[in-house]
């Protein structure tokens, strides 16, 4: 009989941590387990000089969200924590790529300025970026590093200056469902972006198996990058100026091909799917920011999913730009 | 080694060089070598030559960009990976590719507009009355459709569309006239799409050097179609008569009035006209002294090969015999200047396929 109620705990432990890592939101409570993990961090302030109790700001993002060895994705408190900056080559990065490459060359990453100095060719302007097109009513400040959260950032509230601020409560509020109202409700709290989660944040992702974006995501990278986003810069249509982003994957001609999904060549959805689909629909699906870029950092310029010096029209490639240009692959 | 391996073996070498050399003008290589995503490398614009962009098609200059990559360099050819790319605008000496080379005509070159076509990012327009193409003809059949009913007065010449040559002229959009054909197979010149047409000369066939005739020989050269029926729109000197119709003999074009009195005697130069179709025959006719290819003066076949070296009466006179189709370095565009074409100069010019008038 012991045995017997022991097992319907276990169970009810189960159903309710499962349920709880459902919602998205961090239930450990082990507060210390993030709070404390680095010295200072807990340190009171006098409530006078700072808004906070606890001395947070940046920092505790990337302190969290850092790792001193190559895995990214890590266990603290019992929760599962993505990985954004590896001290080692990550292995098997996640959907964002990982800021390790941007401490190794500028070219390959945001420059994050807990992580790496200001970028030294654009020295802290986004390139391409359009006051107009920046969304925030603070804009981006290229005086100022570019922070994880806030006004100069890509995560939390942009029209709140400080990085913390901009996202404060979001690990602790309810998550359900993504709609984009509240920074928590906002695909990884990137606030007004919609988007299906995948709960290894894409670490082994398969055309089954992988995030799901809609084009929330692009509106997002143009604040920044607006230029590129601009239907005065790239046209209106094929002939295209610029690469486009944000239209509809054509349904015909060498684009029509590209039918199976490619978590390596992502396309944007219009409406947020609740779960993913490893199926692509030429003229329903749209080119998005991430089908070629990576958000964080990856191993090659640009923050490009593959080295686009190394790809090659009609020489039997198959990957890269020739996902969806498929009459070069031939 | 057995009959039957070396067959086989000559079989497999025949088959690989008929492969590499039937892709021949598709593009090949890295995407960046031509194509730039967003007009941005490291926070600059991407300029090329003197164009400024955004260029369409993502392309790093437009035509001009690419195949008039540096004007006053000395290099014909430019090689960027495997891509192998003709220059239409470059300073090298002796290295005029076939359709001769805008350098003469370019503004900033000391340019010479009797010279040349006057391309849109090359040149300023043509003063009138050459700022409409002498002889054009509205609404007359091209390949795909027909001519625009009227060439605008300050409508200026373009590499390709509706107002160009290359590409499908019944788009006027010049890149979208011509989209796509780079990459198209083009193992089979049949004039069916843009890529398979003669450099990409929409409808028009024939047989490509595949070095534009830089250091072609009188037995490797370009391979231009002609016809001696005014059957066919698939000659390269109908291209020319879509734009200059009153100068070819065509029944869409100009029609043979147009060129002669009663299709006897030349009121103008014919073209797509064939050694054996000359008033009073072949045979005995000064054209019979002209026996081996000049590639000062081609000529055009019914089915070119680009390997004729034997001119006779199966020979066609076009329009590119005494004409270059982008500029040269004589008047109109001609390949020898006419101003010293004379009886005394046997073997040049006119005289190539004129032998009697030599010395006379």
């Amino acid at each position: 009989m012991k045995g017997f109620y022991l097992l319907i705990c276990c169970i009810l432990v189960m159903f309710l941590s499962l349920n709880l890592k459902s919602e998205g939101a961090i239930v450990s409570d082990d507060c210390e387990a993030c709070h404390a993990i680095y010295p200072g961090m807990m340190e009171e302030v006098a409530l006078a000089k700072s808004k906070y109790k606890y001395l947070l700001d940046d920092s505790l993002c990337v302190d969290c969200h850092s790792s001193s060895d190559n895995a990214t994705i890590k266990i603290l408190g019992g929760i599962k924590v993505p990985i954004v900056h590896n001290t080692l080559p990550p292995v098997k990065q996640l959907a964002g790529g990982n800021f390790y490459y941007v401490t190794k060359d500028d070219r390959k990453g945001h420059n994050l300025g807990r992580i790496v100095s200001m970028d030294k060719k654009f020295k802290g302007f986004p390139p391409g970026y359009d006051r107009k097109a920046d969304l925030s009513t603070i804009g981006y400040n290229p005086e100022k590093p570019l922070t994880c959260s806030g006004s100069n950032g890509c995560h939390g509230n942009r029209n709140v200056a400080n990085p913390f601020e901009a996202i404060r409560g979001s690990h602790h509020a309810k998550d359900k469902p993504i709609d984009g109202t509240t920074t928590a409700k906002s695909y990884r709290f990137l606030k007004g972006v919609k988007g299906y989660e995948d709960d290894e944040w894409n670490q082994n992702a398969s055309a089954k198996k992988h995030n799901e974006y809609t084009s929330d995501i692009d509106k997002l990278c143009a604040n920044c990058h607006g230029k590129f986003y601009k239907k005065d810069f790239t046209g209106e249509q094929s002939p295209w100026f610029a690469h486009p982003t944000d239209i509809f994957l054509p349904d015909k001609g060498e684009y029509a091909k590209y039918l199976k999904y490619d978590p390596d060549v992502p396309v944007a959805r219009q409406k947020v799917f609740s779960s993913p689909s490893e199926e692509v629909k030429p003229g329903e699906d749209k080119v998005t920011c991430l089908s070629c870029h990576v958000a964080h950092g990856s191993q090659y310029d640009s923050l490009l999913r593959w080295d686009y010096d190394n790809i090659y029209a009609h020489e039997g490639n198959k990957k890269g730009c020739l996902m969806c240009h498929t009459r070069k692959q031939d | 080694m057995s009959y039957k391996k070396t067959r086989l073996i000559y079989i497999i070498i025949l088959l690989f060089i008929i492969v590499c050399s039937s892709v021949n003008g598709q593009v090949k290589g890295r995407c960046k070598d031509c194509h730039t995503m967003h007009y941005s490398y490291e926070g600059e614009e991407v300029t090329y030559g003197n164009q400024k962009g955004p260029f369409p098609v993502l392309t790093k200059g437009g035509c001009i960009g690419c195949h008039g990559q540096n004007p006053s360099g000395t290099e014909n050819i430019v090689v960027i990976g495997k891509t192998r790319i003709p220059q239409v605008l470059h300073n090298m000496e002796n290295g005029d590719l076939a359709g001769g080379n805008f350098y003469y005509v370019a503004d900033g070159y000391n340019p010479d507009y009797t010279k040349g076509h006057n391309v849109k990012g090359i040149s300023l327009q043509e003063y009138p009355p050459k700022n409409v193409p002498p002889g054009f003809i509205g609404g007359i059949l091209i390949p795909g459709g027909t001519n625009p009913s009227y060439w605008p007065s300050t409508q200026q010449l373009s590499c390709a569309g509706t107002y160009g040559c290359h590409g499908n002229r019944t788009i006027e959009n010049p890149y979208k006239s011509i989209y796509g054909a780079h990459h198209e197979k083009d193992t089979i010149i049949d004039g069916e799409t843009v890529g398979k047409s003669y450099r990409f000369l929409f409808g028009i066939v024939g047989k490509e050097h595949e070095d534009w005739e830089y250091q072609a020989t009188n037995s490797n050269h370009n391979g231009y179609k002609g016809s001696n029926h005014y059957d066919s729109i698939n000659t390269i000197s109908y291209l020319c008569g879509e734009c200059h119709a009153k100068f070819h003999a065509h029944p869409n074009l100009g029609g043979i009035n147009a060129v002669s009195l009663n299709g006897i005697t030349w009121t103008g130069h014919p073209a797509d006209v064939g050694f054996d179709f000359v008033h009073g025959g072949f045979v005995g006719s000064e054209y019979q002294g002209y026996t081996t290819y000049n590639l000062e003066a081609p000529v055009a076949f019914e089915n070119p090969t680009g390997k004729e070296k034997i001119i006779d009466e199966n020979s066609i006179v076009m329009c590119l015999s005494c004409h270059k189709a982008h500029a040269s370095n004589y008047l109109h565009i001609l390949r020898w200047d006419y101003s010293k074409i004379s009886t005394e100069t046997p073997g040049q010019g006119c005289l190539i396929c004129h032998t009697k008038k030599v010395g006379k």
